[in-house]
């Protein structure tokens, strides 16, 4: 039990989730994760955190600010993923280099899933 | 840059009279959090009110939020501490002419471009000099000056800039292939991009928030997306991919691989629908298809 158990419990529920993850977006690694059998966590860890990290990177350096969700459609499956970046406020910074990613099913509703990632991501440090 | 705001903003944090707060400032409006920029640059001006580059910082931050009396306000106590401040005259003269003050705005540039503010402003002179309407128009959609831009830093000596560019969302031309996504496009915020493997725009404009063409810089700036999904698909086993979504706090913005390694982009206000968004970028991509296989004219 991780203080994220319940976090993507609520994920992997949503019809077509094969696993969801919390990674660290600085180093790709697993900091909990629900994985379906034969998942392999690591490997997903660390591309959804790099895609991650290059898409933010990416956005912010053509001035779109900084990503809040990131969905990518493939043939045979799709990967979601929220973060909620390290920013500047008057109290200082807050954030986090943890980012939530989910591997579905390409059938499954990314309209539900879009919204417990959103939902989750506030529950990141 | 997260790090650098981090550090900055740790260092102003022990130390709030540091003048680290100026690039703390200046990071944050590039990031587009215009809010917190001003507030830190605001405070940072509390303590240093003689210092010209808290001034201009707060200045540029103003254009941006399109406060533009503020901007001014700014400029003018800038040039009352430092007369021969160039990105002070720019930023004027970019103002006045926005404002149709053509007079303000050909001193302004005048004064930037006797004090050797490079080729950009003396081109932009010309044409405030000779504008009237469409030549105004031209001039404002180019990217000889931007609000963006406004810094000394910024200013471009490159002899070959040209003062013609014409402002492409104008153009009626239907072979024009700035034009390729146009009739596609519903709604003013909405636009697209037609990008080959290497990141060069083949088709499509992109326009900014404040009408100016930024299409080169988006699309170097989001191919390198493509190439990383490329790279993540070869390892993950999900077969190929067919499209990228994000949403930043500016926008939402779609993603979809064309033949031969080309891209086509489409962004929106943050306020679309990502299922509408979608849909443009599966009509896009069709356009794009069709476009490229007819080599590069509309079929």
């Amino acid at each position: 039990m991780s203080v994220f158990t319940s976090t993507l419990e609520a994920l992997t529920r949503q019809r077509g989730v094969r696993a969801s993850l919390i990674v660290s977006e600085s180093d790709g690694l697993i900091i909990d994760a629900r994985l379906r059998y034969g998942q392999d966590g690591e490997r997903v860890a660390a591309l959804a955190a790099s895609l991650y990290r290059k898409a933010r990177l990416s956005a912010s350096a053509a001035r779109l600010g900084s990503v809040a969700f990131l969905q990518l459609d493939a043939e045979r499956g799709r990967i979601c993923a929220a973060g909620r970046p390290l920013h500047w406020t008057p109290d200082g910074a807050i954030g986090s280099d943890l980012v939530i990613v989910v591997v579905a099913d390409p059938a499954a509703n990314v309209g539900l899933i879009r919204m417990e990632l959103l939902k989750a991501v506030e529950t990141l440090a | 840059m997260v790090d650098d705001i981090r550090r900055w903003s740790d260092e102003l944090a022990h130390d709030p009279s540091s003048l680290v707060f100026l690039q703390l400032g200046e990071a944050l409006r590039r990031q587009g959090q215009l809010d917190v920029a001003l507030k830190i640059a605001l405070r940072g001006l509390e303590r240093h009110s003689h210092d010209v580059a808290a001034h201009d910082l707060v200045a540029r931050i103003a254009v941006d939020r399109r406060d533009f009396m503020r901007a001014v306000e700014e400029w003018e106590i800038v040039l009352r501490l430092q007369p021969e401040h160039l990105g002070a005259m720019k930023g004027l003269g970019y103002i006045s002419f926005r404002q149709g003050r053509l007079d303000d705005a050909e001193r302004f540039l005048a004064r930037a471009a006797d004090g050797g503010a490079g080729t950009a402003v003396t081109n932009a002179l010309e044409t405030v000099r000779r504008s009237s309407g469409g030549a105004a128009e031209s001039w404002l959609a180019s990217d000889e000056i931007q609000p963006n831009d406004l810094n000394d830093s910024n200013v471009s000596n490159d002899p070959n800039e040209s003062t013609d560019a014409s402002d492409p969302s104008h153009s009626d031309d239907p072979n024009d292939p700035q034009r390729l996504f146009a009739d596609l496009l519903v709604d003013d915020g909405q636009t697209a991009l037609l990008l080959d493997a290497n990141g060069f725009v083949l088709g499509g404009i992109y326009m900014d928030g404040d009408g100016m063409d930024v299409s080169q810089e988006i699309g170097a700036q989001l191919c390198g997306i493509s190439e990383e999904v490329v790279r993540a698909m070869r390892h993950l086993d999900i077969g190929d991919w067919g499209s990228i979504t994000f949403e930043t706090h500016a926008a939402v913005i779609a993603m979809a691989p064309q033949t031969d390694g080309a891209l086509v982009v489409v962004a929106a206000s943050r306020a679309t629908p990502l299922g509408l968004l979608r849909r443009l970028l599966d009509r896009c991509g069709e356009r794009a298809a069709s476009w490229i296989g007819a080599g590069g004219r509309e079929s």
